[in-house]
């Protein structure tokens, strides 16, 4: 386990909202993966926010796992929302090439949820 | 008044000039501890003649109308003429340590802040030169004199090596001011509406420029909150692959902050180009006027313009 204990993962109406504020590395990836998909499996959860504000640096590794994690969730039903990426590290990643094509993205949380929100109600009525 | 000469000490930082880079340079141009020892047996030498060398050396400079514009006036030519003494004296310090390249390298930043040529310092070298080798042989036996002006030759030319190093920095460092000057220029982001940004591209576009116009907006977008960039190409000359690819570039970068691009000001030379190097930029909103760019940007907040007044059906 990593020293600074599981990622939080909140219940915010039928979306989860995790914030990532510590290195995604290893361990903490694989948990952190798991720890998601278990919560969607549990409370049934159609849309997740991945929160990176906290993240000054995302590699390419770090942005496989994000995008893995989205692709997962997306088998089980959610819809997953990446937020808060910081500019630099968007350059830097379109710099090295990654461009993250399958993941949506939204300026903040509330913008995150905000789509997340529509999309469902869209759903809901047109079914 | 005049501004203040660069200060010397972080001239000779900026250019990096260390007691390595001293040492080396010493060796290049051969100057050894029995040159500075026989150039300061020299020194009565140099306050004889201090007065004189720089009597003439100022007859030639005021005597061609190109360097006589650069003294205006009796007072700055007494003053030039008191630094003038000084550096000859200098040469006749025995020294060569950081503090002399320090004071040398001041020389030429001052020359290329009132905009003296180094051509015309150049010269002005040679004139010293003459009065040396016509004085030095007039003074002292032939051997000595032989000998002494080798030592002030290495020296002065070290000097001339030292001026030319600040003109070139100096010159590059005003290079420097204006480039940046012209790269604030390059992305002016403006505020549309809440939340919609616009980018007036004008210009040729570059690889750096590209690389700084992405870093600006991606900053503007997270300022602003904004969920809309319009860029506005109408003003870019030439619209290539590259330019293309910096495009999409972009506008990937601002899809991970989750705002979206709008392209407009597409010609119809563009739109050919584009299709005929055969770049796919269908992930991009492209349109062909700025106008239309807005009003998609608006429905994309899910606003719209409509008429002050609704017309009669």
């Amino acid at each position: 386990m990593s020293a600074h204990g599981p990622i939080p993962i909140l219940r915010v109406g039928s979306n989860l909202l995790t914030t990532i504020h510590i290195d995604l590395h290893d361990t903490v990836a694989e948990a952190f993966q798991q720890d998601v998909l278990l919560s969607i499996e549990r409370t049934g959860a159609t849309g997740l926010v991945i929160d990176i504000t906290g993240l000054d640096e995302v590699d390419t590794y770090v942005a496989r796992i994000l995008a893995d994690t989205g692709r997962m969730a997306k088998l089980m039903g959610a819809q997953t929302v990446v937020v808060g990426m910081r500019p630099e590290v968007a350059a830097t990643l379109i710099r090295m090439g990654y461009l993250m094509e399958g993941v949506e993205t939204a300026l903040d949380v509330d913008e995150g949820l905000a789509l997340l929100i529509d999309r469902q109600n869209k759903k809901r009525r047109g079914t | 008044m005049r501004r203040d000469p660069t200060p010397a000490r972080s001239l000779r930082t900026r250019l990096s000039f260390d007691e390595r880079e001293l040492q080396s340079r010493r060796n290049f141009f051969g100057i050894t501890d029995d040159d500075l020892a026989r150039l300061a047996r020299l020194e009565p030498f140099a306050h004889k003649h201090m007065d004189d060398v720089v009597e003439e050396f100022y007859a030639l400079l005021l005597g061609h109308p190109e360097t006589k514009r650069f003294f205006p006036d009796d007072a700055t030519v007494r003053r030039v003429k008191r630094l003038q003494r000084e550096y000859f004296v200098a040469l006749f310090a025995g020294r060569c340590d950081l503090e002399y390249v320090e004071n040398r390298l001041r020389v030429g930043a001052v020359h290329e802040q009132i905009g003296m040529a180094p051509r015309w310092y150049i010269g002005a070298y040679r004139k010293y030169l003459s009065q040396l080798i016509e004085r030095m042989t007039g003074d002292l036996g032939h051997a000595d004199a032989t000998a002494a002006y080798e030592s002030a030759l290495k020296l002065v030319m070290f000097d001339m090596s030292l001026a030319i190093d600040a003109y070139i920095a100096a010159n590059l460092e005003t290079l420097g001011r204006h480039q940046a000057a012209i790269r604030e220029l390059s992305t002016p982001v403006i505020k549309v509406q809440d939340r919609i940004l616009l980018l007036p591209l004008i210009g040729a576009i570059d690889s750096q420029r590209a690389q700084q116009v992405m870093e600006t907006v991606l900053l503007r977008v997270i300022e602003e909150k904004a969920k809309v960039m319009i860029i506005d190409i109408a003003g870019v000359p030439v619209v290539d692959t590259k330019v293309a690819d910096h495009l999409m570039k972009t506008t990937a970068a601002m899809r991970l902050v989750g705002a979206q691009t709008i392209l407009t000001g597409i010609s119809a030379q563009v739109a050919r180009t584009i299709i005929q190097l055969g770049v796919d930029i269908s992930s991009m909103h492209t349109l062909a006027r700025l106008q239309d760019g807005i009003e998609l940007a608006l429905s994309m907040l899910g606003l719209q313009i409509l008429p002050a007044k609704e017309p009669n059906p």
